[in-house]
């Protein structure tokens, strides 16, 4: 559909172009997860339900969400689980079959947890498991303790272990690093606000692709293919531009997201969801050359998503929202979550794949094409022309290929500013 | 008749290798120095074997044509955070009917010290002395001397078998031998402090690029000695991180920006990452640069602190904290060194009569390897082939032969 068509046919951001038939659920787990769902901020879905999961009965009364799940009655009496992993795990295992009822029919499900407490760390791969035992697509927003909480941080580590083996992609949200992305005073107040704010925009970007219909078109059958696989390591980044070269400096933005320059985070993804969102201007050209600099950038191989919407209240402003998973698999389907000895065994193969792959590659600078930068672009910028991407070999960290180097429970190759929570201003 | 003698430090930027010629008065002369890029090494262990014998030999070969002779044995410095050091005790009581200590009495003690094995898959690198004492004091030379009890005690250092063989098979496939292993932190420190110092008290850190070797000497004496897996390549990872840059810019940054402390000027001043202002070029806060440097090197002394505990009193060190290695370069290290330890901190220099392009910090290892290879480290009055067969004993033993 080129860009002119697409214009005449009036295709408007409403409720009544949205996909029907497709049921999603977003459910957020423990007391972090309450206060996500209870954050959230997107626009009417329609078929996007919430349920709000926990054992703390107080703390679901004051949550917004439609539907709640009060579990663990008879371990806890409505009180919370003081942190304990295994109090979480149990109360979501015994009621099982409640869970499985309120994820009948589901096609697509977000886990919205804190894995540093006992409810969001214990039950979140319980329930990631039964959702994928009922056939959904799970993906998964877990904000980390901060490093110093020495623990918590250690215990919410071995939890995001087990909630990758279940769901489809796990997007890490560490409070080290959303520390980093407020102003030079951010408070951990702010950086929550951040986490919730990185939710809304992942769930968003997918909910849009899924639902909405625009110039680009992907339904949830591609976003099935894409990430049918159980995920490894993951990516989520964001940018946003405005005015003449809006693209491009949403693409620059892009590649300088904080989220995207984290030690746990991929530098490749084999499946890649790519959302553009602009206004009515939004050219064609630019977005093909876009797409394609983006998925040279991850080294996205054939499971690309890639959407371009328009929403007229933009204006002259551009939105990229890129999600990504690594194999873990390496190209074996699980639609039913394997068990844990599986998964030992195919992320070693995994990660082989996926370093050959990096090495196979080899040097590729994308050159922009000249028809992308407008006019003003290029006498704007004559201290800066282009937009150079880097290459390959400095995109992985330096101790990717070693071991983590632990110190009393710190991992002492993660930068010190992240895990001490040192605002770097750049 | 002079004598050849070869020294290598498979560094983790680094290979550096250096031929020395003995006279026969014992002074040492260096004849030929070279040093290739090694990419090879993650945290001072080898990662890519190939990669890395590459470079050695390389360093080798270049450090030969330059002397215009070939070596057969070198010694080798060995780093790593699989190092580990303890303290073992051995007494002995004096045999002889006129309670006069005998070089046998000595060995006695030397003896239970060493009886301790390494764990399984561990080899010991170093068994460093300590005083001598003789009914509980300090002797130099206990021997002829009357009294009871003999007390020994050696510091050792144990260290992963495997990542050895790994640093012996770089130099083997040379076709040249391991004279000896010298773990990194003991040869820097023999170079850049002197008997005196050492006396006084020292510790010296050495800040390599790969991991920090450190060595506390009290009374003379090594009393305690480490590795800390970090080096300079931490802190150019974490400026290319926090400032999301390339890593070679951010090496690039912290050599000619890097500063160990932030300071009011740095302020709103800006630099830039490539230096060109062209293509990918874009300028990044001085201060940004300096915040970044700063936690990690604070994190490094800490760690260090936290190690060492009360090793760390100034009456045992009276002769401060010296910082070497490529690291201490880094403007401004000493004072953060000095503020997180507690103790007067100065950059090492090294002794009279090295030629200039030599004394530099990144060299003690290498330099210091030589000089410690060539000393005598035996129990006094014991002959200096005795303890020398245990040393060789212990290489063939690694590589599987026995001897």
């Amino acid at each position: 559909m080129s860009q002119e068509n697409f214009l005449d046919s009036d295709l408007s951001f409403s409720p009544a172009n949205e996909n029907p038939g497709i049921r999603v659920k977003v459910i957020g787990i423990g007391g972090a997860g309450l206060s996500l769902v209870d954050g959230l901020t997107l626009d009417n879905f329609h078929g996007v339900e919430q349920l709000a999961v926990d054992v703390d009965s107080r703390a679901l009364q004051d949550c917004i969400a439609s539907d709640k799940l009060l579990i663990g009655r008879r371990h806890t009496r409505g009180m919370g689980t003081g942190g304990e992993l295994s109090m979480g795990r149990k109360a979501a295992e015994e009621e099982k079959d409640v869970i499985r009822k309120k994820l009948e029919g589901v096609d697509m499900v977000f886990l919205l947890s804190g894995l540093g407490g006992g409810m969001g760390g214990g039950a979140t791969p319980v329930i990631a498991r039964l959702a994928r035992e009922a056939g959904a697509l799970v993906f998964a927003f877990s904000p980390l303790p901060f490093s110093w909480e020495k623990s918590r941080h250690a215990q919410s580590q071995e939890s995001l272990g087990e909630v990758r083996k279940f769901a489809n992609a796990v997007i890490p949200l560490p409070n080290d690093s959303l520390l980093q992305i407020g102003g030079a005073d951010a408070t951990a107040l702010e950086c929550f606000a951040e986490a919730g704010r990185n939710v809304s925009r992942g769930i968003s970007a997918i909910c849009s692709l899924v639902f909405r219909r625009g110039m680009i078109d992907v339904d949830f059958a591609d976003l099935r293919k894409a990430f049918n696989r159980r995920a490894g390591r993951t990516l989520f980044g964001y940018g946003e531009g405005s005015g003449q070269d809006a693209i491009r400096q949403a693409l620059r933005e892009l590649m300088l997201c904080p989220m995207l320059h984290l030690p746990e985070v991929s530098k490749a993804a084999d499946a890649l969801l790519i959302l553009i969102t602009g206004g009515a201007n939004l050219g064609m050209s630019a977005l093909q050359q876009a797409s394609l600099e983006i998925r040279d950038e991850f080294k996205a191989g054939e499971h690309v998503v890639f959407g371009a919407h328009v929403d007229e209240n933009l204006g002259d402003r551009v939105k990229i929202v890129v999600l990504g998973a690594t194999d873990l698999e390496a190209g074996m389907k699980a639609d039913v979550a394997p068990s844990a000895e599986q998964v030992i065994f195919a992320s070693t193969k995994a990660r082989q794949a996926h370093e050959s792959k990096l090495r196979r590659q080899g040097k590729e600078v994308v050159q922009p094409s000249p028809r992308v930068m407008g006019k003003r672009g290029k006498k704007e910028s004559l201290e800066q022309n282009t937009f150079d991407f880097m290459d390959e070999r400095n995109q992985r960290g330096i101790f990717d290929d070693s071991s983590r180097n632990l110190y009393e429970g710190e991992d002492l190759d993660v930068p010190a500013y992240l895990r001490r929570g040192v605002k770097v201003a750049i | 008749m002079s004598k050849i003698i070869g020294s290598v430090e498979i560094g983790t930027s680094h290979s550096k290798a250096l031929v020395g010629e003995v006279g026969e008065n014992g002074s040492l002369r260096i004849i030929g120095m070279a040093s290739r890029p090694n990419e090879g090494m993650r945290k001072g262990e080898i990662n890519d074997f190939p990669k890395v014998a590459s470079s050695v030999h390389a360093a080798i070969a270049d450090a030969e044509k330059m002397s215009g002779t070939t070596i057969d044995s070198v010694y080798l410095a060995q780093s790593g955070s699989h190092l580990k050091g303890r303290m073992l005790h051995g007494s002995a009581y004096v045999s002889s009917s006129d309670n006069r200590v005998a070089v046998t009495d000595l060995e006695r003690a030397s003896e239970e010290a060493h009886r301790r094995e390494a764990d399984e898959g561990r080899n010991y690198v170093h068994f460093v002395r300590t005083p001598i004492l003789l009914d509980g004091q300090v002797r130099e030379d206990p021997v002829g001397m009357q009294g009871k009890k003999v007390d020994l005690s050696y510091w050792a250092i144990d260290g992963d078998e495997q990542a050895m063989r790994s640093s012996i098979h770089v130099i083997s496939n040379y076709n040249i031998e391991v004279a000896d292993l010298i773990v990194s932190s003991i040869a820097s420190a023999t170079m850049v402090a002197g008997p005196d110092l050492r006396r006084a008290g020292v510790l010296v850190i050495d800040l390599g690029a790969g991991v920090t070797d450190f060595v506390l000497y009290r009374q003379g004496f090594v009393a305690h000695s480490g590795v800390i897996p970090v080096g300079g390549d931490h802190v150019t990872g974490d400026l290319s991180m926090g400032l999301r840059i390339l890593e070679r810019y951010a090496e690039k940054l912290k050599l000619e920006h890097g500063k160990a402390a932030p300071d009011p000027t740095d302020e709103k001043q800006e630099v830039w990452m490539v230096g060109d202002r062209t293509i990918g070029d874009r300028s990044v806060s001085r201060k940004a640069i300096t915040d970044v440097i700063h936690v990690r090197i604070v994190e490094l002394f800490e760690i260090i602190h936290k190690e060492l505990g009360e090793l760390l009193s100034p009456e045992d060190l009276k002769g401060g904290i010296l910082l070497t290695g490529g690291g201490s370069q880094l403007p401004g290290i000493e004072q953060v060194a000095s503020k997180v330890l507690g103790l007067p901190v100065s950059k090492a220099g090294f002794p009279a009569g090295i030629s200039p392009e030599l004394a530099q910090p990144e060299n003690a290892t290498v330099l210091g390897l030589l000089h410690y290879g060539l000393q005598d480290h035996g129990l006094p009055g014991q002959s200096k082939t005795a303890h020398q067969t245990g040393f060789f004993g212990k290489i063939a033993e690694m590589v599987g032969i026995k001897p």
